[in-house]
């Protein structure tokens, strides 16, 4: 393994040692050393890219992926996600955990996980009070709703403790143990902060603590000498936020990352000529898109002009011009490898044009008509509301494309910001979702109108299997449930389901990444080749 | 002296307090609702409520400006509402960088662009005047995200003479000094084209003046009277030049930033917008306004100094 040469630092730098570091600096240059080496000033430094920055280290007020990465670093939680292809979990500080019935769920720590800063050993007492603060409404913690039914958690005994839930809860496994308000904090440590923390931690128990936080540049974490699970692989990790997926290419093919996540653009040309020393792997991603349709608005009131609109849509055209081939038509909201993904969908992807020239007819529309479609202002959504445009007006839908940038559009269907969200027709939409099936279903019921239901669709019998899905225990069961939920949600004409993306991520085979099957990487297990 | 210098700073005492109450009347109108937004989709409408209450959004806008501004002379410019930090240690956290950032590219534009404007007007109609002129107009159209991209893929990806994204580690002079080669140079070169120009035809103009023919008359040497007499004059309209300069360069740093994923007061103002994170929006367009005044007056005030008859003009 070469070592990375470095500068000296401070101002006072000799003339000869800058000689001989830039002197160093043209050899790696012209030995192409940059790509080959996850050494830096004399320590063993992984360098990664998150989308955003840091904006918590407090599971309860952790804004979604970009806080987890880090979170999940520096905390330990009963079990983790598994990395690889498929969904599952690994113990990280259970010994045992196990559902006993469909409202209890069983737990035994490990002995001997320690809290750094002096702040004693993990004990089934802090797992209570790490899950109990969250839905604790004076916290008002935003991730409250990730624990659902969760009334309490009984402490047995020093490393033993019962979550206990009000209703049956399947997605504890997926969406809250594993993930965000999973993580285990010390009681000790949060109640000497006052019972909240922002950007920094008094006490964390995972293979990495939390050395600095440089706002806009980057987090750096450093090997938790004390971590029970022995010594972390690297001694520091740097994340950049980085929210240009061009400029983290750019930044990977110069070394000064070793992994990040690419676009769908450059997934031909990186497979065509990839980096020297690197590996390129593509993921399915979790994410949905959709073109949504206001069931309430005076055009779209009417089923058959929905299902016009269905059949307009080409979805294959969408996936080769927006996503350069590297994605494929979705069948629905919940993408494969999860409960509850659909085989096919009721309308095929292909485009139909005699088809939705006859449900144009039978609105009473075969001269024509005119619709919006509101979008968001990114190159993908941009060009795919284009192809739509192009496919609907062969069927003599001629569509208006609205482009709003991202704080309006977030706001259009919000029914207490305005009357805008009438005016909507149709709305190219894309949400992202955790690895279980409620999470995707959650935003369609009528509760939802007007908050983040802005088709405004509403059925009472999907309303109650929605309810009823999220506590059914049987995963079968489960699994037709949200497979009919979907098609309910097709057959109201409300939507057409376009894809789920994919992630494509780049590596340097100098390191042996971790990544969720979502392509989420799982920072803590990356370790070197 | 005193009284202008008086009169200026107030003149940018009301520039600033009507550029940031237009600011404010201006964000205020975008549409979308900044605690939701903030908040995620799980929140609920009382938490919605509550950020609202704390982001001072639940009052009419004439009592959020007078109540803007009353922190302001206190000293306190709020919270940030995302890591609840003081916005104050945000927006000076991130300012250094930017300052860094354009105090360079500026200094790299006057070290090239200047020397090139005055070799052109004393080698004047000659090819390498020419040639200068065609170089500096070119310098001047390449945008500078165009040029921030190029440099990226050639001495970043290719050569791997500079590193490509960040600032560089904090106490690494020499790594900082490396990181901010690339972005200076990005939004510098347009400016070495300005400054060429603008020099060239100063310097034209200086050197037909009278009191140029009188010192050559006097005997004294080529390089005394360009020097020590007809520069000083020329770089006159450079001074304030680059004072309304640092505008442009705060917006070009903006892209910059974010090419090079740099922070910056730029890159946190882009970040604040879209997130509607209305204090730190605020708190960095108040001292970019303050910055942008303040440049633009001491190059007025320099103006003055080395120039009796402005003095006198406002």
């Amino acid at each position: 393994m070469k070592v990375r040469p470095t500068v000296q630092t401070g101002v006072n730098q000799k003339r000869r040692q800058i000689l001989k570091a830039t002197g160093a600096i043209g050899v790696a240059a012209t030995t192409g050393a940059f790509s080959e080496v996850i050494y830096a000033q004399g320590k063993k430094i992984l360098k990664i890219r998150a989308y955003g920055d840091l904006r918590s280290l407090d599971p309860a007020f952790s804004q979604g992926v970009i806080d987890e990465e880090i979170q999940s670093c520096i905390y330990s939680k009963l079990i983790q996600y598994k990395p690889g292809r498929e969904w599952g979990y690994d113990l990280d500080a259970a010994e045992s955990i196990e559902q006993v019935d469909a409202t209890h769920i069983k737990f035994k720590l490990k002995a001997g996980i320690m809290f750094t800063g002096g702040h004693g050993e993990m004990t089934a007492e802090d797992v209570k009070y790490s899950f109990e603060r969250i839905i604790n409404k004076d916290l008002e913690s935003t991730n409250a709703p990730d624990w659902g039914t969760l009334r309490e958690v009984i402490v047995d005994s020093k490393y033993e403790g019962t979550i206990v839930f009000d209703d049956a809860y399947p997605p504890a496994w997926n969406i809250a143990m594993p993930y965000i308000v999973g993580n285990i904090i010390s009681k000790n440590a949060w109640q000497a902060a006052g019972g909240k923390v922002d950007t920094t931690t008094p006490s964390v128990s995972g293979p990495y603590t939390h050395k600095e936080w440089q706002p806009k540049q980057k987090t750096i974490l450093a090997r938790n000498p004390d971590w029970h699970g022995g010594d972390a692989p690297f001694d520091e990790i740097h994340i950049f936020p980085i929210d240009d997926e061009n400029t983290a290419q750019i930044a990977f093919e110069s070394g000064d990352i070793d992994c990040t996540r690419v676009s769908l653009g450059s997934v031909g040309n990186l497979k065509a000529s990839p980096p020297e020393n690197s590996t390129l792997e593509e993921y399915p991603s979790l994410f949905y898109v959709w073109v949504g349709m206001n069931v309430e608005n005076e055009k779209m009131a009417d089923i058959n002009l929905r299902k016009a609109v269905q059949h307009c849509i080409d979805v294959p055209s969408i996936m080769q011009a927006s996503y350069f081939g590297a994605a494929s038509p979705s069948t629905g909201i919940i993408a494969p490898g999860l409960i509850g993904n659909r085989a096919k969908s009721n309308v095929p992807p292909e485009m139909n044009i005699a088809k939705a020239k006859e449900y144009l007819a039978a609105a009473g529309m075969s001269d024509g008509v005119s619709l919006t479609l509101d979008v968001l202002n990114k190159a993908a959504n941009v060009t795919t509301a284009q192809v739509i445009q192009a496919t609907c007006a062969e069927a003599g839908i001629t569509l208006e494309v609205n482009l709003h940038e991202s704080g309006a559009f977030w706001s259009l269907g919000d029914s207490s910001a305005g009357e805008r969200y009438k005016d909507i027709q149709l709305i190219l939409n894309r949400y992202s979702m955790a690895p279980d099936p409620s999470y995707a279903t959650a935003w369609f019921v009528t509760s939802q109108k007007g908050i983040w239901n802005w088709e405004r669709y509403s059925d009472p019998e999907f309303d109650r299997l929605e309810a009823a899905a999220k506590a059914e225990t049987d995963n079968s069961k489960r699994d037709e449930m949200y497979q009919t939920m979907q098609s309910m949600m097709e057959d109201s004409g409300a939507y057409r389901f376009l894809t789920h993306e994919a992630t494509p991520v780049i590596f340097r085979n100098t390191i042996k990444p971790a990544f969720r099957p979502d392509g989420l990487p799982l920072i803590r297990g990356f370790t070197s080749a | 002296m005193g009284l202008y210098f008086l009169k200026r700073v107030a003149l940018s005492i009301l520039i600033v307090m009507l550029a940031v109450t237009l600011l404010f009347c201006m964000i205020h109108m975008v549409p979308g609702d900044p605690a939701r937004i903030l908040l995620g989709p799980r929140a609920t409408p009382e938490l919605i409520a509550s950020l609202s209450a704390q982001m001072g959004l639940d009052q009419s806008l004439p009592i959020q400006i007078v109540k803007f501004f009353g922190n302001i002379l206190r000293g306190d410019l709020g919270m940030d509402v995302i890591t609840n930090r003081p916005v104050a240690a945000t927006v000076f956290g991130q300012l250094p960088y930017t300052l860094w950032l354009i105090f360079t590219a500026i200094i790299f534009a006057m070290l090239i662009g200047i020397p090139l404007g005055c070799y052109s007007a004393l080698h004047r109609n000659t090819l390498i005047d020419r040639i200068t002129g065609v170089i500096s107009v070119a310098c001047i159209t390449a945008p500078s995200f165009v040029v921030a991209l190029y440099s990226l893929l050639i001495f970043a990806v290719t050569l791997h003479w500079f590193p490509a994204v960040g600032a560089g580690d904090k106490g690494d002079f020499w790594d900082q000094v490396s990181h901010l080669v690339l972005p200076a140079f990005a939004i510098g070169l347009s400016w070495v084209g300005y400054l060429s120009r603008l020099v060239r035809a100063s310097m034209l103009e200086v050197m037909s003046e009278n009191h140029i023919r009188t010192a050559r008359a006097y005997g004294l040497s080529e390089n005394t009277v360009v020097y020590r007499y007809a520069l000083k004059l020329a770089v006159l309209p450079t001074v304030t030049v680059i004072g309304v300069g640092m505008g442009f360069l705060l917006s070009a740093a903006l892209f910059t930033e974010i090419v090079f994923a740099r922070p910056g007061i730029g890159k946190l103002i882009f970040d604040s917008i879209t997130t509607r994170n209305y204090p730190v929006v605020m708190g960095s367009v108040l001292v970019s306004t303050i910055l942008f005044v303040v440049s633009t007056t001491l190059s007025d005030l320099i103006n003055a100094w080395l120039d009796p008859r402005i003095r006198a003009s406002l």
